[in-house]
């Protein structure tokens, strides 16, 4: 509590811009190793429940309504053979649902509540989300 | 705890309070509806943290982070909550206090450090919640994101400091 002997610095510097570009580098850096595309043909999804892989198969195979169900929460799973999205689920978030369709390798939907991930893998990449 | 006067607790005591408000606040704000990323909030609580830290120094600042934390996890019945807030705080924590130990950094650039740190917790926590690697993906855009947040937060706990010095706070 010495404010009045020593007040803090209270402007951004060059140190804090610094500080900044090394946050968005780390983001980009990041994003560039876990979008980098794998090397396989197509598409493939994998739907892990509480860790353990429950289904892992080509997008184009994976097209219908798919239900899961954990830690008291159900999730509606729809795939038209190129996309994949949550359309409904009795989760309080609903980050699952808003997430939306996702296409692309790299990219994933996650419902922490039922502890459920949907992700692609894959294909080629690409760094949008949602 | 004799060697904290009744004035210094009951200042904890009142940030602790404002900090779980905020942090109450916070998971209220629909802020995933715009962006459909696990977790993403403003982090309204940081401002009460950061602004400790700079008020009543470290050991205060992590107290203060604890019973927000804890009684958080307690009001939303929540276990893994708990987690979240826990590793997501102390490390934003752990890095706010280096950054202002390095010296040089401002309240925004210590500010940026804590926001950046706060999300690459929480991506760990769902790390090992989920037992998935998945969660990674989210990195680069909350910390991105991390840097609008960090900002906002340092600027208004810049503004409290200011007028905090006019404060019968020692």
């Amino acid at each position: 509590m010495s404010l009045k002997s020593s007040p803090p610095e209270c402007r951004p510097n060059r140190r804090d811009a610094l500080a900044a570009l090394a946050i968005a580098l780390a983001a980009l850096v990041i994003a560039l190793i876990y979008y980098i595309p794998a090397e396989t043909a197509s598409l493939q999804v994998s739907v892990s429940v509480d860790g353990r892989v429950e289904e892992f198969a080509p997008l184009s195979r994976y097209a219908g309504v798919h239900t899961y169900s954990h830690n008291g929460y159900t999730l509606t799973v729809s795939c038209d053979g190129a996309t994949v999205q949550v359309v409904s689920a009795n989760c309080p978030g609903q980050d699952c649902v808003h997430t939306g369709a996702v296409s692309k390798a790299g990219q994933s939907i996650v419902c922490l509540p039922a502890r459920i991930v949907i992700r692609l893998s894959g294909g080629a990449a690409d760094l949008t989300v949602g | 705890m004799g060697r904290y006067s009744v004035k210094h607790l009951t200042l904890w005591a009142l940030l602790a309070a404002l900090a779980l408000g905020l942090s109450t606040l916070d998971g209220i704000l629909p802020l995933s509806a715009l962006l459909p990323l696990p977790g993403v909030k403003l982090g309204l609580a940081n401002i009460v943290t950061l602004f400790a830290l700079y008020v009543s120094g470290a050991p205060a600042a992590l107290a203060i982070l604890t019973v927000r934390c804890v009684l958080g996890a307690v009001f939303a019945g929540n276990a893994s909550a708990l987690l979240f807030s826990l590793l997501g705080g102390f490390c934003a924590m752990g890095a706010m206090i280096l950054a202002r130990r390095s010296g040089g950094l401002s309240v925004f650039g210590v500010s940026l450090c804590g926001a950046a740190a706060h999300n690459a917790g929480q991506i760990a926590a769902a790390m090992i919640v989920l037992g998935d690697t998945a969660v990674v993906g989210y990195l680069p855009f909350l910390l991105l994101l991390s840097l609008v947040t960090g900002s906002l937060t340092g600027l208004i706990v810049s503004r409290l400091l200011r007028a905090a010095v006019y404060l019968p706070l020692s």
